[in-house]
């Protein structure tokens, strides 16, 4: 593996510290050494890079990843597509995740029972680029609930994206068959969604269900997830020790309270551009303002929008990503999340950069080598034109970032300048 | 319009002339002008690729391609991989053979339903890369023939390679789904095969009125079909039916090869030799002597099968290179080893072989008016090849030696430029 001195750049180093000029030394996958100013010399046989000024972060960490979501406007349109071209369009997703700076991802739910963990192992094997990535079961639901896609009278499961349990029993069972497929995390439906006309505030499992789920997911060393939109499955979230809460738009006082009790264990990733474009930039797909309105979605990103809020003075870790996959968020557009960290949650630029960098170590469970900038870190390294501390937007446009980094390669290499029309065959 | 100049290069054009200095433009996909010395053509603006004498050659077309198989040692392997693992695997080698010089493949089946088909369309998107590609359907067989892998007491079909037939309704029905899935070619197997004791080469399984079936449907459609015909009563059962490519024709009598001369304009031949003499001299490490191979009929075949080809080949019978590459003795990519037994099993030329797998394989890819030869108005399926493969046909097997691979006028693999640097400097 080549060693590569990225040198006369900006640092951010995702501590929380301003930027600074400095070098960055990479051998291996691992980052050898971070200097402030341009001292470094007497390195043999590294590869320089002069960044010529430009910002260099840490790789970006996506919290609430569907490789499997086909960037369609409807949810049923994710099972038309066979097997044979979903495994293509995850491996296809998983390198845009990777071009676009997503350098890990948690999965969040996956359409049919083995695509994430396929992909993973693929990602793994050096077979297809990709990003780090835990991988996900389909999401467990129950009849009727965000998931069932099958109609009364074709009451076929491969019609679903979810898996459909009914009572403790059928959720041992089903758990214990996405902990056979290999997966990371299980995903369980705890509240509604109002684009299948269940509204948000529904908490469908009882909490025997939720119960067996994490106790056998504990069993195996598997952790959850939950899509939580309301007060109350939040708050099943925290009874249950689910880890990861996805949405948690709707929250009361001792919602919060419990949060904040238990604030070093849950991570929340609200996927908030599903709730700002649904509501309002998914027109030319037939859901105009005013149709969302009706389902809901505005009142919801208004609740939710006081409820993060709140999350955060609390000092509990939101998380960028989430339900990108649709006609209206498709794959790779999620640097959007940081904007709207900012936009409607008032974080200040540097607070979205962490949420993507040093919350995102954790949430990978590798908070010890992953997210930063720091000597002994993995070498997940992006080098961007421009200050995302003063524009958070330079993330979402791939000619900005020059060059992306993982486990100490380089997916995308830095351009040299010169261009030469005349070549000769070595 | 891009535009590519080869200049410097040595043209082996496919057609059967001796090679000569010329310059080749490449405008599009197509190309624009071959040129009979090098200075002899000139373009403004085009990128110049300077190629200090090495040989320019139209891309190999592979005849006989199975990017289902897996590498391993056992049919039953095949199946053992989940179909998303599959799909993933079969992406993974249509980009090697790609990038091993292979720009066209002939499909001649795929393990599961839509693999073939699914990498194919695949690759026509440009979601993946990978060769022009013809889609097969799986193997079409009968109960107990090459293809069955099930057990007595384990008789699912997910077990099997091969889907199995009983009758020509029956046939019908299995032809029909498959041209919904969308193939460009039926697969049937008329013979058996050595590798499958119970079911030997010199074997024939299937009943005229199934054949007949099979090619009614395949007829209606304008789709082909494509046979494993290792016995003699095989290659004259596909012959009757008008089958237009057989795969292997080992064994064969006068009146096949009177009747494979008569069809010579139509008809396609790719042997496969590679696994019949693998399964003799390389398949030791995977627990087949050269002693069980022989007690399994290879060594009788081979000889067979070299007497059968070379009166082919003497008779102007087209016979194709490719075929059985993708099991732990024959791995993927090694292909071009055909070019080289057919030159010291069969007699052919260099040359000849050379354009067994080039002009030949544009005429299988159903496109010899566009493909397979260095030609004005061609596609530009290109290699770039550092040596004469007149002189040494190996070198068609070394990674190295292969500068450049050029897919429908884009470079696939990109000659190197002579400098190299160390100092990058973000633009």
């Amino acid at each position: 593996m080549a060693n590569v001195l990225f040198t006369n750049v900006r640092v951010f180093d995702g501590s929380g510290a301003m930027p600074f000029s400095g070098e960055v030394l990479v051998q291996g996958n691992r980052i050898a050494r971070v200097g402030r100013g341009t001292g470094t010399s007497g390195i043999g046989g590294v590869t320089v890079i002069d960044g010529a000024g430009a910002f260099l972060m840490p790789g970006m960490v996506e919290a609430h990843t569907h490789f499997s979501w086909n960037d369609q406007p409807t949810l049923d349109s994710i099972q038309r597509m066979p097997v044979e071209e979903h495994i293509l369009w995850c491996a296809e997703v998983a390198g845009r995740y990777l071009d676009m700076g997503w350098t890990s991802c948690v999965g969040a739910a996956t359409a049919k029972p083995r695509l994430d963990v396929v992909i993973r192992n693929a990602i793994n094997k050096g077979d297809i680029p990709g990003p780090r990535y835990l991988a996900a079961s389909q999401e467990i639901t129950v009849q009727g609930g965000l998931g069932d896609e099958s109609p009364p009278h074709l009451p076929f499961p491969e019609l679903s994206f979810g898996a459909i349990v009914s009572g403790p029993e059928e959720m041992r069972r089903t758990v214990r068959q996405f902990v056979k497929c290999g997966v990371d995390s299980l995903k369980i439906n705890l509240s509604g969604e109002y684009i299948t006309g269940l509204p948000a505030e529904l908490t469908p499992f009882s909490d025997e269900e939720v119960a067996m789920c994490v106790a056998e997911a504990e069993r195996f060393g598997k952790r959850v997830a939950a899509h939580a939109r309301s007060c109350e499955s939040v708050k099943q979230c925290v009874r249950h020790g689910i880890e990861v809460i996805y949405h948690a738009s709707f929250t009361d006082d001792e919602a919060l309270d419990l949060l904040e009790a238990n604030k070093d264990r849950h991570f929340v990733a609200p996927g908030l551009a599903w709730l700002v474009t649904t509501s309002s930039h998914a027109g030319q797909w037939g859901l105009t303002p005013e149709v969302t309105k009706k389902m809901g979605y505005h009142r919801e990103l208004e609740i939710a929008v006081e409820s993060l809020k709140k999350m955060i003075r609390r000092g509990i870790r939101i998380l960028p990503g989430g339900d990108y996959g649709f006609a209206w968020t498709p794959h790779g557009t999620n640097a959007r999340d940081l904007e709207y960290f900012v936009k409607y949650l008032g974080m200040s630029n540097m607070e979205a950069l962490l949420a993507a960098t040093a919350y995102g170590g954790p949430i990978m469970r590798m908070g010890d080598v992953l997210g930063q900038v720091r000597e002994g870190y993995l070498a997940d390294i992006l080098l961007v034109d421009g200050d995302p501390l003063a524009d958070i937007t330079v993330l979402q446009d791939r000619k900005r970032i020059l060059a992306v980094m993982k486990d100490g390669e380089f997916h995308r290499a830095p351009e040299v300048r010169s261009q030469r029309t005349t070549r000769w065959a070595a | 319009m891009a535009e590519i100049l080869f200049t410097n290069v040595r043209i082996l054009d496919g057609s059967g002339q001796m090679p000569w200095a010329g310059a080749v433009l490449v405008q599009g996909n197509r190309i624009k002008q071959v040129g009979r010395t090098p200075a002899s053509v000139s373009a403004f603006g085009a990128t110049v690729i300077d190629a200090a004498g090495a040989t320019l050659m139209p891309g190999l077309v592979e005849a006989h391609t199975h990017f289902s198989w897996n590498d391993a040692a056992t049919l039953q392997e095949i199946q053992r991989m989940p179909v998303e693992e599959h799909v993933l695997w079969c992406a993974k080698v249509a980009r090697r053979y790609l990038e091993a010089g292979w720009t066209s493949c002939v499909g001649a089946a795929c393990a599961k339903p839509r693999l073939d088909v699914v990498i194919r369309d695949a690759i026509d998107k440009g979601q993946i890369p990978g060769p022009r590609y013809l889609a097969a359907s799986q193997e079409i067989t009968v109960p107990g023939g090459l293809g069955d892998e099930t057990l007595p007491h384990v008789p699912y079909p997910e077990f099997s390679f091969g889907v199995l037939v009983n009758g020509a309704d029956d046939m019908r029905r299995v032809v029909r789904m498959f041209l919904k899935y969308g193939v460009d070619s039926i697969k049937l197997n008329l013979s058996g095969d050595n590798f499958t004791p119970h079911a030997p080469a010199n074997t024939t399984w299937m009943t005229d009125a199934e054949v007949a079936a099979a090619m009614e449907e395949v007829r209606l459609r304008g789709k082909r079909c494509a046979v494993h015909a290792r016995s003699a009563a095989s290659v004259k059962q596909a012959l009757r039916h008008g089958v237009e490519i057989i795969y292997h024709a080992s064994f064969t009598d006068e009146e096949a090869l009177d009747m494979l001369e008569e069809h010579r304009d139509r008809v396609f031949v790719a042997p496969g030799m590679a696994i019949l003499i693998a399964m003799l001299e390389a398949a030791e490490p995977w627990g087949i002597s050269r002693a069980r191979a022989v007690e399994m009929g290879y060594q009788i075949e081979l000889e067979a099968a070299v007497e059968s080809l070379r009166a082919m080949h003497k008779r102007g019978v087209r016979v194709l290179p490719g075929g059985d590459y993708g099991f732990a003795f024959t791995p993927h990519c090694d292909n071009a080893r055909d070019l080289e037994f057919f030159v010291k099993y069969l007699g052919f030329t260099p040359m000849e072989a050379i354009c067994s797998a080039t002009q030949y394989g544009g005429q299988i890819m159903m496109k010899g008016n566009e493909l397979g030869q260095i030609r004005e108005g061609f596609l530009a399926d290109l290699l770039l090849v550092d040596g004469d493969p007149l002189a040494n046909l190996s070198i068609l097997r070394d990674p190295k030696r292969l500068l450049a691979v050029m897919k429908d006028g884009r470079f696939v693999k990109a000659p190197a430029i002579a400098a190299a640097r160390t100092m990058g400097r973000a633009a």
